[in-house]
């Protein structure tokens, strides 16, 4: 779906991104993660011609984007900006239905669209007639949101997001996402700085450090032991082991022998840290598991 | 409407002496037609001039000739209207021509100067979303960035409105009808009624045409009062969201 091949990108004297290769499949969910500065905003928008390759190619859907007019282009593909960058001058539902009236959509059709995404988004309808200026944060974050998706975009490009709202906004908001993307099946780019944010929505990341990709893989293999060090640093938190079995359910683990009738129950859906955090704190090393048990054995043998 | 009624109190000044041997009234608001239309026939091409450049050179394509333009606009009016005028009878004769010249050159530079200061203001951010939504470049700067930048293009408007408007009655040096006239004539004649009515119409004419504009835009603020409360508004509240 998205693909970049051999992609370096320099501005001036300073090199963005060197010789990049990576794949990102038709409806995943891929996080980009790495120190300020390592070219995860450059990496992103090269897939909508905001950024042009020095060398190398990005294909979208199958086609060299630099063949394509890039105002097509763009409109094809959402974009949600760090800042929102939504427009003041237009209320929050001109800025919703700014690229539907951009692909000629009559005016009762967006105004179905933007009563649906307020609803999506979970904004009020009062809000519609608002100026920007009058948002707070996290309203102003979803109707950035809302604007990318309005017109049903296969692709979407979210450069942090969820960057300047507090952490309950920010849990809301990172439901809404999941939410959204399992609904629709999109192909997502995501930029953050929150490793768990990463870990937890994304099924594919890509660790960026100095214009390079040093990792490139499943959640829960980027934070094992045998994963690339700079890669379980940044999204291990200090305790990738820990981070790894939150990454995991619970049945994995799974004994089929029945637990002990006194043994403490855990809950469907469970992660391999939710059952070692009760056995912490019961002091037993077999917890049931549905029909089932779930040993301490197992779970650390998860663990590595 | 300040200026308005300054306007009013300054077209009394003008006229009443007519009435006691002055300037007669009549004639005096003949003059102050033609004085307006001279205005507005240097301003108006001024203002589509400046606001021209102005586009052209904060385009990517056009930004290496903004030292070029931002040159052309300061010597365009270090020149003295007097001189303007008086360099260009040779070539366009005696009239109109010279003045309109003369206050052509004359506006370019405020409408110039406010128009670069204006889009260079519009907010990047809303700049790049317009970009990266999928409108042309051309698309970008009629949605948004004109109308972002609109109250300060106004600005510059309502300064080379009232600085021609000033600046017309020198052109009666070069033999237009305007309100410059009595002024000329009451300097030749030693009569100083006639210099005092010029002058005081020619304020008057000035603060009316700054009323009117600012009457207009306040008109235009009423129906899109969007664009010229918002930019600030939004950028406080961009700065209290950063964390
Ligand atoms: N338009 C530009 N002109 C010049 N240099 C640029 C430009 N855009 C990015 N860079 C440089 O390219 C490098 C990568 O920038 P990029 O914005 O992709 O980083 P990032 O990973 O998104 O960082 P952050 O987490 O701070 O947003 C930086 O060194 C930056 O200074
Ligand atoms: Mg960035």
């Amino acid at each position: 779906m998205i693909a970049f091949e051999n992609v370096s990108v320099s501005f001036d004297a300073t090199e963005a991104l060197s010789c990049v290769n990576l794949q990102v499949a038709e409806g995943v969910l891929c996080a980009l993660v790495g120190p300020s500065g390592s070219g995860k905003s450059t990496l992103m928008k090269l897939v909508n011609r905001l950024v042009e390759p020095s060398a190398g190619r990005v294909l979208v859907r199958g086609a060299d984007v630099a063949g394509q007019d890039p105002a097509r282009l763009r409109r094809s593909i959402g974009y949600v900006m760090q800042s929102t960058g939504l427009f003041p001058h237009r209320t929050v539902a001109a800025n919703i239905g700014t690229v539907p009236r951009l692909l000629g959509w009559d005016s009762s059709r967006i105004a179905t669209r933007v009563a649906d995404l307020l609803e999506l988004v979970q904004l009020d309808p009062d809000l519609a007639q608002r100026l920007p200026g009058a948002l707070s944060g996290g309203q102003a974050q979803r109707v950035g949101l809302a604007r990318a998706l309005a017109a049903d975009p296969d692709i979407l490009l979210m450069d942090e997001p969820f960057g300047a709202v507090d952490p309950i906004t920010r849990r809301d908001l990172r439901a809404e996402l999941r939410r959204i993307h399992a609904g629709t099946g999109k192909t997502i780019l995501l930029v953050t700085h929150d490793p768990e944010e990463a870990l937890e929505l994304a099924s594919q990341v890509v660790v960026l450090r100095d214009g390079a990709v040093v990792a490139d893989g499943a959640p829960a293999a980027l934070v094992a032991e045998d994963a690339p060090e700079f890669a379980r640093t940044l999204l291990g938190g200090g305790q990738p082991g820990l981070r790894r079995l939150s990454l995991l359910p619970a049945e994995v683990a799974r004994d089929a022998c029945p637990a002990p009738a006194d043994a403490p129950a855990l809950p469907e859906g469970a992660t391999l840290a939710d059952a070692l955090s009760r056995m912490a704190e019961t002091g037993r090393d077999v917890l049931a598991l549905g029909k089932g048990s779930l040993r301490l054995e197992a779970v650390l043998a998860r663990g590595r | 409407m300040m200026a308005l009624l300054l306007a009013a109190g300054l077209a009394l000044v003008a006229l009443l002496p007519g009435w006691f041997g002055g300037f007669p009234p009549g004639r005096l608001l003949g003059l102050a037609a033609s004085h307006a239309g001279l205005a507005l026939a240097g301003v108006v091409p001024a203002a589509l001039l400046g606001l021209a450049l102005g586009v052209l050179v904060t385009r990517p394509s056009g930004r290496a000739l903004r030292p070029a333009a931002d040159a052309l606009a300061a010597a365009a009016q270090a020149v003295p209207p007097v001189v303007a005028v008086a360099l260009a009878v040779p070539a366009f004769g005696f009239g109109w021509g010279p003045t309109i010249l003369a206050l052509l050159l004359y506006g370019i530079m405020p409408v110039l100067r406010a128009t670069v200061a204006a889009l260079e203001a519009v907010p990047p951010e809303a700049r790049l979303a317009a970009l990266a939504l999928g409108y042309t470049p051309a698309g970008a700067l009629r949605e948004v960035e004109l109308p972002l930048a609109w109250p300060l293009v106004l600005d510059g408007l309502r300064v080379a409105l009232v600085l021609a408007v000033a600046t017309a009655a020198v052109g009666a040096l070069a033999g237009a009808a305007t309100l410059g006239t009595p002024i000329v004539l009451g300097l030749q004649n030693q009569n100083q009624l006639l210099v005092l009515q010029g002058a005081a119409a020619t304020a008057a004419l000035a603060f009316a045409a700054e009323g009117l504009l600012l009457a207009l835009a306040g008109y235009g603020a009423g129906r899109g009062r969007r664009s010229s409360a918002s930019p600030a508004s939004s950028d406080g509240t961009a700065q209290s969201r950063k964390p």
